[in-house]
């Protein structure tokens, strides 16, 4: 079955995930303490205005945002600039190379394996939590479900642009800063750090044109909303199915593209 | 043989680190990327800031000026780590491959040795950066300026230094019993994102927390204090300088139990 | 004369963890661990004398690199003694260092960017050798080998043998009395291979140095070493001359060779030819197993073509597996 060798992959990668369970732990505790940073951070900064309600956002809004925002990178970011950037150096991408399927979808059913674990370990748990703790300020129907389309989108959008930059490590052996530009700019784009509601209206109407809201903000802003309009989600979901289509085609032409060149050159 | 004084470190080092600097301007395009991602790091931080504080005037009492010093003053405060013990970084790796045992065979203290051995220009981009900050939220302030002060600055921020510093030491070599202890590196790493906000936002609890337990408010909130508040200075601002000897002294300690008791990997 | 390295019935045990396998394991493993205890080096005794080469020798796991890491006082032995020139390596590492040089065959540890005059230097500082000698030092090497290009050469720009060459040269530049060498010809052509033992031989004659050898290679062995130490599981198997080993393994050698058609039928014809060989043949290889102390493998091979067509041939040197196989079979004492 066509299926199975992908399933492989995604299996493997679950194993090697849970080998590491001090790093699970720290892992959690991290995620613990930056959402305390972030509650406390937040309730000063709302206590400092008079109003309840921020652009739309109220406080508990905000939290959820942000909240479920790092549980989403926590399973999104994957290194895989980091991967692609040290099997080059040290040659191993010649074997992945070799391998019997397109390099890009090789590593991407490898990361599946960790997008499950994390999911589940990760995610999961803190929904739940944010969900109680904020008595049921997460409204439960059918916005799960668009989120959860929105949450495919939004991890083919971001496979794509770790691609696309870990692919720009053929031309150059800066790994490092080729990786926090992208982290810096797609963290502060997406809207992963601060809301974009809260984004001054010009430098949001910019965001807006841009596909990295597709990532974080898209997702989270139709969870939150329970009573969405059809075209709101229409519009939201479409848009991201066209960043999907976009950046996927752009990451491969641009992969096939820079491999010719350098198998051309000899690298 | 002769005995091993400061002067004999200070040589060694200054030769070693001119080595570095030499053998890192051969990886030019390295350099130079690394160093735009750096700013941009820096420059994201700095707009996040802006985002937050054109829609909320202060944060628990403290004004735009204010929070730009503190923030100012911590990226400040983060460049000797950032420049001098960057091969923390590594230590992990070094471990893992066995390559670390090269450094238990030099007749210097080992610690010592291993620090030596990488100084990472780029984090002078973001002593610049942070430098820049503190000074126009400094004028902005009407601080004034003496001596006396100057010399307040130069202490408190070195005692900043030296907590950051005593964190990464300790976070790091955690490598020596667990493996892949990066998740504890980027883990205590993260404080220093926190540093940046004044330690009164927190609830008694996380306050105590974050002074004793984990001293984030150390990096930043307390030694300002002394500059930014004068009229009420604690007296945990006061006794921080000793605070900050310590703390490293024990990661001093901490990280060479580590490597002492490291046994290579197997045979 | 006092011994240089003195060890006295030390012992080295790890603990291992038992990953358990699959994914039921893995998960298993986040709840529960379980450890066995490895011992890696079991009760050995040895010393050696100033400017002896000793070849410390061992099938891969028996423990060398342990022992040695305890010589160079990187590990502690869980007990027993050990003296490195007066030193308790453990207990003054750093003092313990001043007196030995270490080379890893395969890792370097000269400064990966830098030429190789910029990694003397920093190491000149480091060991404080004194001027004079560090000059002296620089004129006997030149006087050895070629190392004029080597020295404004960037030790990641250098082949593998030059990095060998350029780690011992640097092993020896503070003039140690002890020189630990791990592999040092591992994954090196036959001509490097040739040159780096000439290169130890000269520097342990004219320096008197010790040498410490562990190796894989009969070859740098018999280039070598005076006295032999096996060890194979973490306990000692051997000490004692080269020559008194020997005639257990130094004069066989063999000779492989391909002939075209029936590889059986002619490994009969040739054990009737040659009946002080054993013969055996398998899918590829005639196996002609020569004991040199009785015949030459040069009159074995002028034989065969005098009557075969020889397609290809190989010849292999005894391996340490082969030698602790004969010493178990056989044991020498």
């Amino acid at each position: 079955m066509k299926l199975k060798k992908y399933m492989t992959l995604t299996r493997a990668g679950i194993i090697e995930a849970l080998q590491f369970r001090m790093s699970f732990l720290i892992m959690c505790a991290g995620n613990l303490l930056y959402l305390i940073v972030t509650y406390f951070l937040w309730k000063a900064i709302y206590a400092s205005v008079d109003t309840d309600v921020v652009n739309g956002m109220t406080f508990t809004d905000t939290l959820i945002y942000l909240v479920l925002a790092t549980a989403l990178y926590g399973f999104m970011e994957m290194y895989l600039v980091w991967d692609i950037g040290r099997n080059i150096q040290s040659g191993k991408i010649v074997l992945d190379l070799l391998k019997p399927m397109p390099y890009r979808r090789y590593l991407f059913w490898s990361y599946t394996g960790s997008f499950v674990t994390q999911f589940f370990l990760t995610f999961l748990p803190t929904f739940i939590i944010v969900a109680f703790w904020t008595h049921g300020a997460i409204p439960l129907g059918i916005n799960l479900v668009w989120f959860a389309v929105s949450v495919v989108f939004a991890v083919m959008i971001n496979f794509s642009i770790d691609f696309i930059v870990g692919t720009i490590c053929l031309y150059t052996e800066s790994i490092w800063g080729i990786n926090i530009m992208k982290q810096v700019v797609v963290l502060l784009l997406s809207g992963a750090t601060v809301p974009l509601a809260f984004f001054p209206d010009k430098l949001r109407t910019i965001v807006n044109f841009l596909p990295f809201q597709s990532i974080y903000n898209a997702p989270l802003s139709l969870l939150l909303n329970a009573h969405p309009t059809a075209e709101t989600v229409c519009t939201t979901l479409g848009i991201q199915l066209f960043w999907a289509a976009a950046m996927t085609l752009i990451s491969v032409a641009f992969w096939n593209r820079s491999v010719r060149q350098i198998t051309v050159n000899g690298g | 043989m002769k005995r091993k004084g400061l002067r004999f470190y200070l040589r060694i080092y200054l030769k070693i680190l001119a080595q570095d600097i030499k053998s890192k301007m051969s990886y030019r395009a390295d350099f130079i990327i690394s160093t735009i991602g750096m700013i941009c790091t820096n420059i994201a931080g700095f707009i996040s800031f802006w985002i937050l504080f054109s829609r909320f005037p202060s944060i628990n009492g403290w004004g735009y000026y204010e929070s730009l010093f503190l923030y100012g003053f911590s990226l400040v405060s983060l460049t000797p780590v950032q420049c001098l013990f960057d091969n923390n970084w590594n230590l992990r790796q070094n471990v893992y491959s066995g390559d670390f045992i090269k450094y238990c065979l030099r007749p210097i203290n080992l610690f010592f040795y291993y620090q030596s051995e990488v100084f990472d220009i780029k984090g002078l981009g973001q002593f610049v950066f942070g430098l820049v900050t503190l000074i126009y939220a400094w004028v902005k302030l009407g601080l004034g300026f003496s001596v006396l002060m100057l010399l307040k600055m130069i202490v408190f921020l070195l005692t900043a230094s030296l907590i950051m510093i005593a964190l990464q030491n300790a976070a790091a070599a955690t490598c020596f019993w667990i493996q892949n202890s990066f998740y504890v590196l980027d883990f205590v790493m993260k404080f220093k994102d926190y540093a940046k906000y004044p330690i009164t936002i927190f609830s008694p609890v996380f306050r105590f927390l974050f002074t004793f337990i984990m001293p984030v408010a150390f990096i930043a909130y307390y030694p300002s204090l002394v500059i930014l508040r004068p009229d009420a200075v604690p007296v945990l601002s006061w006794i921080s300088p000793l605070i900050g000897i310590g703390f490293f002294w024990l990661s001093y300690k901490f990280w060479m139990h580590g490597a002492l008791k490291y046994s290579g990997t197997g045979s | 004369m006092e011994p240089i390295i003195e060890i006295k019935n030390i012992t080295k045990e790890f603990k291992v963890l038992n990953r358990r396998e699959g994914l039921k394991g893995s998960i298993r493993d986040l709840f529960s661990r379980d450890y066995k205890i490895v011992r890696a080096v079991d009760n050995i005794s040895m010393s050696i004398e100033q400017g002896e080469i000793v070849g410390y020798l061992g099938p891969n796991g028996a423990g060398k690199s342990t022992t040695i890491k305890m010589m160079t006082g990187v590990l502690e032995p869980s007990s027993g003694e050990i003296l490195v020139s007066g030193n308790v390596p453990y207990r003054n590492r750093t003092k313990n260092a001043q007196e030995i040089g270490v080379v890893f065959g395969q890792r370097t540890q000269l400064w990966w960017a830098l030429p190789l005059i910029e990694s003397f230097r920093i190491l000149k500082d480091i060991y404080q050798i004194p001027d004079a000698d560090y000059d002296e030092m620089l004129k006997l090497y030149q006087s050895l080998v070629d190392i004029e290009p080597l020295l404004h050469k960037p030790v990641r720009q250098m082949s593998l043998g030059q990095r060998t060459l350029s780690d011992i040269l640097a092993a020896f530049l503070h003039n140690p009395k002890i020189v630990f060498l791990d592999e040092p010809t591992i994954g090196l052509d036959v001509s490097m291979k040739a040159k780096i033992r000439t290169l130890i031989h000269a520097l342990n004659q004219q320096k008197h140095t010790t040498v410490i050898l562990t190796t894989h290679d009969m070859g740098d062995v018999d280039a070598l070493c005076q006295r032999i130490v096996i060890i194979d599981k973490g306990k000692m198997l051997y000490d004692n001359d080269i020559s008194h080993l020997k005639q257990f393994f130094g004069s066989y050698r063999t000779l492989k060779v391909r002939i075209k058609g029936d590889l059986k039928q002619y490994a009969d014809e040739i054990t009737e030819k040659l009946p002080q060989c054993s013969v055996s043949a398998d899918d590829e290889w005639i196996s002609i197993l020569v004991d040199e102390s009785k015949t030459t493998v040069m009159q074995v091979l002028g034989e065969l073509q005098h009557h075969y067509k020889i397609r290809d041939m190989q010849l292999e040197e005894i391996s340490t597996e082969e030698v602790i196989k004969k010493i178990y079979e056989e044991g020498v004492k």
